[in-house]
C-alpha cells in the first residue's frame, strides 16, 4: 500500500482532483434544484452524497489493486453483466416505459453501467489475447459478436443511448487495437446503409428526438420543449452565469430532467460560459490523463483498457453536454460524474480507478509485492502481461 | 514487455499511436462545443435571457370590480355576487396531457370533457391567450381546481363576479343586465380594452355607461412556473373600480307607476307611462309594460326564458318608450295649433265650422272622431274637444273657404321644432329618432308625391308621423315649463368608489319652442280646459290632488278592424301638474288600447295621484280587454 502512495505522482493527483471537481460542481447543482421539501435518504442529495462515498472508495480501491487482476476475471465479469442485463428484462423495474433498473430495497441499480466496464475489460482481454490475429477478419467479427450481445439486451430495455455507447466502445477500441480501416469502414458503411432500415425498426419516441435534435422549433411544447428551454437556459448564462440558485430556466422547472439529461444546461445557466467551460476543462484533464495512461502503457491489455475507458468517457461526455446545446439528440446519456444517478458515478469512479491503477503499477513487476504473491500468472498463452 | 511479435511488431506503438487520434477527435469534439457555447451563452447571450424572462414572467390583467347602480335616493338596484371561474392558459397544457387534462377537469366540474378539450385545443392557436373554460363555479369545486394545479397544468381558478339585480321587472328596461359579448361585436369591444370573456352591459344603463362601470384594468406582473402556476409577483397596478351611477329615478314610484300599468294591462295588454321632472327633464319614472326581469339574464339566460320573452306578441324586450314608434294622435295637434297661431294662418279667436267631416274636392272624406261635429270652433274649443276639422283647416287649408293652411313644410318644421323627428338624447341605448313626414320624406321613402289629405294626416297624428312616447312626454313638458325642451335624463351623479361624486350630467337644453309667450299660455289653456272643461276629452285624468292639464290622443293605425268596422287605435293621454306652476310632466300609451279619453285618461290620473300622494290608489276602472292583436 505504502508503495503504490509513493507511486502516485501529479497526473494521478491531477485525474483525481479533476473527478472530485467534477462530482462537486454536480452536487452542488443538484442541491441547487432537488426539491428542499424531502429529507434523509430520500433526498436525491443525500443520496447521491452517499454513491459519491462508495464510488470514492471503489476508486482508491480498485486503483490500489494491480490492473491485472482484472485480466484473469475478464470473462467471469463479461458473463456477469451480460446475465445482468438480461435478467433485468424480466426482473427489473419498470420506470418511464423502460425496464432498466434492479431495485435493491431504497437503492435502483442499473446493469448497462456496469455492462459498459465489464464490456470495455472483455474487449481488452479479447484483443489482446488474439494480438496475432489481430487485425484478421474473424477477429474483427468475434469482436463483434462479444459486443452485439449487451447492444442486443440494452436495445430490448429499451435504451437507445447506452447501446450506443457501447457501439462507440467497441469502435474505438477496435481501432486502437489496430483492426483494419478496411473493416471499420465496411461498418461504417454498413451502419450509413441500414440507418433507413433502423428508422422504421425504431420507436416512435426515438423518431422524434432526431426529428427534435433536426428541428426543436417544429413542436416547442411537446418533443422540442426540453431542447429549447436547455438553450434558453445555457443561452442566458451569459459569460459568468445567473448565480447559483437564481437561474430561472432551472429553478422555474422550465427544465425538465434537469438531474440527469438536462444538469449541464443548469450548470451553464448558473455559472455561465466561465463555468461550462471550467467543466469542459476538467473532463478534458480526465481525456489527457487517459491518454497519457495509454501512451505510456507497459502493455496491449493496460493500452486497451485506457482506450476504452477513454472513448466511454469522452463520448458520453461530449453528447451528454451536446444534447443540452443542440448539437446532438437527446439520447438519455448522462454526464458521467455530474448527473444524478448511482450507477453511472459509481462505474465511471470504478473506470477512472482502472485507469490509475494502470498508471500506479506501470512499472510493477507482476510478482514483486509480497501481498499479492497469491496473484495467479498469465498462464495461459497469448496472455501476456 | 514490448511487442515483438504478431503482423503489428513492426509499428511500435502504433496502438498507441491510434488512442492518440481518438484523443484528438475528443479534443475537436470538446472545442467544438465550446464554440458552441461561446455562440450560445456570449454572442446570442441578451436573446436567450430575453426569452427566459419572457418564460419566467408574464403579465395579467386585473379585472376592475364593476360599478354600481343606484337609484336617486341611494337605494341599491344591482350587486356583484362574488364567483370563480375556471380560466385555461393554452400554452401551458402540455399537447399530449391535453384530453386527460380536459377529462379530469369535466369530471370535477361535471363539464364535458370533449368540450373542454376543444376549447382549449382551439386556444392552442394563441398560446398565452387566457382563455375563460368555465364560468361561476361551485366554491368547493373552486378550491379543488386551485389546489391540483400539477395533475391539471395551465389551469387556473380566477375570483370573478356576476351582477345581481334587485327589482326585476320594475327595473329591467331602465337598469338593463350585462353580459357575454356577441361575435359581431368583439373587434369593437377589443378596441375599448374590454377582454372577451367579460361581461358587458347589453341593455338600459349596464349598456349606455359601459366604461364607466366597467373601471379599468389593474395588471400583476408575476413569475411563473413552467406549468404556469403563479410563483410571486413582482409588480402590481390594483384596477380602477368602475364608478358608481345615481339614476334619476325613484324605485319606489318606479314601482308604483309599474303597478298601475301592470293592474291595468294584466296577461295582454301593453304599454308606456314615463314621468319627467318638468324643469330639467329628469325622468322620475319610465315603464315599458311589459317589462323583463334582469336577473334573468344576470349569468346567462335560460333557452326557455329567452325564447318566452322573445316570443311574446307585447316585445317585452324592446324599451318601447324610447325605442317603440306610434302615431300620436291628438296628442300632436298641439303642433298644428302652434304653428298656426304663429304664423298667423289665422287668429285665436278665428272660428272654423266643424260639421264632423270634411270632403276635399277629389271626393276624399276626412272625419271628425264626433261625427255630429263640433259646429263652430276656436283654437281653445279645438284643443279641449280635440276637433279633428278644426286641424284639418288650419294645416291643410279649406277649399271652399279662403282659409290658406299652414302646409306640409312649416307643419314638419313646427313639429321639429317640438322635439319630434329626431332622438332626445336621452341616456339610454337604442333610442329612436320617429318620424317627422313631409314632401320631401313622401318622396323618399314611398316614391309619391305629397297631397292635401297627407296633411290633413300630419296636423292630427296619424299617416306617416311617428313618434317614441319620450318625444310625446318632452314635447309636453316643454309646453307646461314655459318652452324649453330639455334632455331626458336618466342619470343623476356618477360617483368613484370612494363616495365623491365625479360626474353630473348637465341638465341640457335642447331648444325652445318656437312660440310666443302668448299663444303658449293659448296651448295651455286648451290643455287645461281639455281635463277640467265641461267638455274636455281628458275629463278621466281629473283628481283631487291637483289641477292636471293634458290631452287624449286616439291614433288609429292600419290593422284588424275592430267592433264597428274601426280601425285598431293605440290610446294616449300626456300632460302636466299641476297646472298652474307645473312640477311634472306625464304621459301613459295603452297599445291597442281605443281611446285615449276613456283608456289613457285614468291611467295617467293614478300616476299623477301616486306622484302627489305616494301611494297608489285603487283601481277606479276595469282591467284591460285585449280588443285585437297589438301592433
Amino acid at each position: 500500500m505504502l508503495d503504490t502512495i509513493r507511486r502516485v505522482q501529479s497526473g494521478d493527483i491531477a485525474v483525481t482532483l479533476a473527478a472530485l471537481g467534477l462530482i462537486t460542481a454536480g452536487l452542488v447543482t443538484l442541491s441547487g434544484i432537488s426539491e428542499p421539501a424531502s429529507g434523509g435518504f430520500e433526498s436525491q442529495i443525500v443520496r447521491q452524497a452517499v454513491f459519491v462515498a462508495i464510488g470514492v472508495g471503489l476508486y482508491i480501491a480498485v486503483a490500489t489493486i494491480d490492473y491485472r487482476i482484472l485480466s484473469i476475471f475478464a470473462w467471469g465479469v463479461y458473463l456477469f453483466a451480460m446475465l445482468a442485463l438480461l435478467l433485468v428484462l424480466f426482473f427489473g423495474v419498470e420506470r418511464f416505459g423502460a425496464q432498466r433498473w434492479y431495485l435493491f430495497g431504497p437503492v435502483q441499480f442499473q446493469p448497462s453501467e456496469m455492462a459498459k466496464v465489464a464490456l470495455i475489460i472483455a474487449l481488452a482481454r479479447y484483443f489482446t489475447a488474439l494480438h496475432e490475429v489481430r487485425n484478421s477478419t474473424w477477429t474483427f467479427l468475434g469482436s463483434i459478436a462479444l459486443t452485439g450481445v449487451p447492444v442486443v439486451l440494452v436495445l430490448l430495455e429499451p435504451d437507445l443511448g447506452t447501446s450506443l455507447v457501447f457501439v462507440v466502445i467497441w469502435f474505438c477500441m477496435a481501432f486502437a487495437a489496430g483492426s483494419r480501416i478496411l473493416h471499420l469502414a465496411i461498418i461504417m458503411m454498413l451502419g450509413l446503409i441500414s440507418a433507413p432500415i433502423a428508422w422504421f425498426v425504431m420507436r416512435p419516441y426515438m423518431r422524434e428526438r432526431i426529428i427534435t435534435f433536426i428541428d426543436p422549433t417544429i413542436d416547442p411544447l411537446g418533443s422540442g420543449y426540453n431542447v429549447l428551454q436547455a438553450q434558453i437556459a445555457v443561452g442566458s448564462g451569459g459569460w459568468w452565469g445567473r448565480g447559483l440558485g437564481s437561474s430561472t430556466q432551472s429553478q422555474l422547472e422550465f427544465l425538465r430532467v434537469r438531474d440527469t439529461d438536462f444538469i449541464f444546461a443548469v450548470v451553464a445557466e448558473q455559472f455561465g460560459f466561465v463555468g461550462s467551460v471550467v467543466v469542459i476543462s476538467l473532463f478534458f484533464i480526465i481525456f489527457f490523463y487517459a491518454l497519457m495512461v495509454v501512451v505510456r502503457a507497459p502493455n496491449d491489455f493496460s493500452r486497451f483498457l485506457g482506450a476504452g475507458i477513454l472513448s466511454m468517457i469522452a463520448f458520453e461526455s461530449l453528447v451528454a453536454i451536446g444534447m443540452n446545446i443542440g448539437m446532438a439528440p437527446v439520447t438519455g446519456i448522462t454526464l458521467p460524474l455530474m448527473s444524478a444517478g448511482g450507477s453511472s458515478l459509481v462505474m465511471t469512479l470504478l473506470a477512472l480507478g482502472i485507469l490509475v491503477s494502470v498508471s500506479l503499477h506501470r512499472d510493477v513487476p507482476l510478482f514483486h509485492a509480497s501481498s499479492r504473491a497469491e496473484l495467479p500468472a498469465g498462464r495461459r498463452a497469448g496472455h501476456r502481461f | 514487455m514490448n511487442e515483438t511479435t504478431g503482423r503489428g511488431a513492426g509499428r511500435p506503438n502504433s496502438n498507441a499511436r491510434r488512442t492518440l487520434l481518438i484523443g484528438a477527435a475528443a479534443a475537436a469534439g470538446g472545442a467544438a462545443l465550446i464554440g458552441r457555447l461561446w455562440d450560445l451563452q456570449i454572442v446570442r447571450s441578451g436573446e436567450y435571457i430575453g426569452q427566459a424572462e419572457a418564460n419566467r414572467t408574464r403579465q395579467q390583467a386585473v379585472s376592475p370590480v364593476r360599478g354600481l347602480i343606484y337609484d336617486r335616493n341611494g337605494m341599491q338596484l344591482v350587486r356583484n355576487l362574488p364567483i370563480f371561474d375556471v380560466w385555461v392558459m393554452p400554452g401551458d397544457v402540455p399537447e399530449e396531457r391535453l384530453p386527460d387534462v380536459a377529462a379530469r377537469l369535466g369530471e370535477l366540474t361535471g363539464e364535458e370533457g370533449g368540450d373542454l378539450a376543444t376549447a382549449i385545443g382551439l386556444g392552442q392557436g394563441r398560446p398565452s391567450d387566457p382563455i375563460r373554460l368555465i364560468r361561476d363555479v361551485d366554491r368547493d369545486v373552486a378550491l379543488i381546481v386551485k389546489e391540483r394545479t400539477l395533475d391539471l397544468p395551465g389551469i387556473t381558478v380566477r375570483d370573478s363576479a356576476k351582477r345581481q339585480y334587485f327589482h326585476g321587472d320594475v327595473m329591467g328596461h331602465l337598469v338593463g343586465f350585462t353580459g357575454p359579448i356577441s361575435a359581431e361585436r368583439s373587434e369593437e369591444y377589443i378596441e375599448r380594452g374590454v377582454g372577451l370573456d367579460e361581461d358587458v352591459g347589453l341593455a338600459g344603463v349596464e349598456n349606455y355607461l359601459q366604461d364607466l362601470l366597467r373601471g379599468s384594468d389593474g395588471h400583476r406582473l408575476i413569475e411563473v412556473g413552467a406549468l404556469g402556476e403563479e410563483r410571486r409577483e413582482f409588480a402590481y397596478t390594483p384596477p380602477e373600480s368602475g364608478r358608481s351611477v345615481y339614476l334619476t329615478v325613484e324605485v319606489e314610484f318606479q314601482r308604483g307607476m309599474h303597478e298601475v300599468m301592470a293592474r291595468f294591462l294584466g296577461e295582454r295588454g301593453a304599454g308606456v307611462a314615463i314621468v319627467t321632472n318638468i324643469d330639467s327633464g329628469d325622468v322620475l319614472g319610465m315603464v315599458s309594460y311589459p317589462a323583463f326581469d334582469n336577473q334573468l339574464f344576470a349569468g346567462g339566460i335560460s333557452l326557455e326564458d329567452f325564447s318566452r320573452l322573445a316570443s311574446d306578441f307585447r316585445r317585452p324586450l324592446i324599451n318601447h318608450a324610447i325605442a317603440g314608434l306610434y302615431p300620436p294622435g291628438s296628442t300632436y295637434k298641439l303642433v298644428a295649433a302652434a304653428g298656426a297661431l304663429e304664423e298667423k294662418v289665422l287668429s285665436p279667436e278665428q272660428i272654423v265650422d266643424c260639421p264632423g267631416h270634411l270632403i276635399l274636392p277629389s271626393g276624399w272624406i276626412f272625419y271628425d272622431w264626433l261625427l255630429t261635429g263640433h259646429g263652430e270652433v276656436d283654437v281653445h274649443r279645438a284643443i279641449s274637444e280635440s276637433c279633428n276639422v278644426y286641424f284639418y283647416n288650419v294645416s291643410g287649408g279649406n277649399p271652399y273657404t279662403d282659409l290658406v293652411g299652414l302646409g306640409e313644410r312649416r307643419l314638419a318644421e313646427y313639429s321639429r321644432g317640438f322635439g319630434f323627428g329626431q332622438a332626445t338624447g336621452i341616456d339610454l341605448p337604442n333610442e329612436l329618432d320617429g318620424i317627422v313626414p313631409d314632401s320631401d320624406w313622401k318622396y323618399d321613402n314611398l316614391l309619391e308625391s305629397w297631397v292635401t289629405g297627407d296633411t290633413y294626416q300630419a296636423a292630427i297624428g296619424q299617416g306617416f308621423v311617428q313618434a317614441t312616447p319620450l318625444q310625446l312626454l318632452n314635447m309636453y313638458a316643454a309646453i307646461g315649463n314655459g318652452g324649453t325642451l330639455y334632455r331626458p335624463r336618466v342619470i343623476d351623479r356618477v360617483e368613484n368608489s370612494l363616495g365623491e361624486v365625479v360626474e353630473i350630467p348637465p341638465v341640457e337644453e335642447l331648444g325652445r319652442l318656437p312660440l310666443s309667450a302668448a299663444n303658449l299660455e293659448r296651448l295651455r289653456n286648451g290643455l287645461l280646459e281639455a281635463v277640467q272643461g265641461v267638455n274636455g276629452t281628458g275629463k278621466q285624468a281629473r283628481t283631487e290632488v291637483s289641477v292636471v292639464a293634458g290631452k287624449t290622443g286616439t291614433a288609429e293605425y292600419t290593422g284588424q278592424l275592430v267592433e264597428g268596422g274601426n280601425l285598431p287605435s293605440h290610446a294616449w293621454f300626456a300632460g302636466y301638474a299641476p297646472a298652474d306652476r307645473p312640477r311634472i310632466a306625464f304621459m301613459v300609451l295603452i297599445r291597442d288600447g281605443g281611446e285615449g279619453s276613456a283608456v289613457a285618461a285614468p291611467v295617467a290620473r293614478d300616476i299623477v295621484d301616486l306622484y302627489f300622494t305616494g301611494t297608489v290608489v285603487p283601481m277606479r276602472y276595469a282591467p284591460f280587454t285585449a280588443r285585437r292583436g297589438i301592433r
